[in-house]
């Protein structure tokens, strides 16, 4: 009886804490260019990597110039491309970031 | 004799101490008593109870069907981490269109494509909400873009500008930028 009572408590309290986690998770990426390609970091604003989530370089008139997923560190790295573009993380409908060619500063 | 007599006051200090130390404690029940009203009033903003939220922006008609729009807080977006500033707003669906619509999306800026549409709005269909990124860069008479995706594929649109539904918010892009 009292077992059960301790199971019920801990299951509230795990359902609790882990909405808590469910809540905020928004995702991030910050691109720098470095010579000569252009390398992304990203992640989740609840710590968590971005391992294996799919980041594009998409030009301006929206071709897919290449399409790549974050490493085992949560980076990517791209080869610079001339013209007007735009780096986009997507991590499922609703889920996207989007980072400007001209917001990429050099390191 | 005078070691006893001190034993003795110091006994009867501590037991005023402690019994006075009980009583006290008992106005830990006021706590609950004067956070509760704040906490029910909170938790009604949230579910839907006190309405959409604490400043209706506006109804509007997008394509076939009608939205409405409120700030969940009247105030400038809180700070979220790496992810940066984020300002919450919820919406909800007029009841005819509610299983027509598959999902709304909400961005500031023009989006370029169905991917760029912007955040998702989660929850029920009559309440849905929105934590949408605003840049730290972002113009103040930037607009607020709501993509309506239909069951059937059909995408519709609707704007508002950035002043219109958040003024809370230039207001704080203002103030950021002028640092």
């Amino acid at each position: 009886m009292l077992n059960s009572v301790y199971r019920r408590v801990a299951l509230v309290t795990l359902v609790a804490a882990w909405s808590q986690v469910a809540l905020a998770h928004f995702p991030f990426v910050e691109c720098t260019k470095e010579t000569p390609d252009i390398v992304c970091l990203g992640g989740f604003s609840d710590g968590s990597s971005a391992q294996g989530v799919t980041i594009d370089l998409i030009s301006y008139d929206e071709e897919i110039i290449a399409s790549k997923t974050f490493d085992d560190h949560s980076r990517v790295q791209f080869e610079p491309y001339d013209g007007e573009f735009y780096i986009l993380l997507d991590a499922g409908p609703g889920h996207t970031v989007e980072v400007d060619w001209n917001e990429i500063s050099a390191r | 004799m005078s070691t006893s007599v001190a034993m003795q006051k110091n006994h009867k200090t501590h037991s005023r101490w402690f019994r006075w130390r009980f009583h006290l404690s008992g106005l830990l029940i006021l706590i609950p008593v004067v956070l509760t009203p704040f906490y029910i009033e909170l938790m009604s903003l949230f579910g839907g109870a006190n309405g959409l939220g604490e400043r209706v922006v506006g109804t509007q008609q997008v394509g076939p069907w009608t939205i409405t729009l409120a700030e969940q807080f009247e105030r400038g977006p809180k700070l979220d981490g790496p992810a940066g500033y984020m300002k919450t707003f919820n919406g909800a669906l007029c009841q005819e269109c509610a299983e027509q619509v598959k999902a709304v999306y909400m961005r500031l800026g023009k989006p370029r494509s169905l991917r760029t549409a912007g955040v998702i709005g989660f929850g029920s269909p009559y309440h849905m909400t929105f934590s949408m990124p605003v840049p730290e860069n972002s113009a103040s008479d930037a607009d607020l873009w709501l993509t309506l995706e239909g069951w059937d594929g059909a995408l519709h649109h609707a704007q508002w500008s950035l002043a219109e539904a958040s003024p809370a918010t230039v207001q704080f892009l203002q103030q950021l930028q002028e640092k």
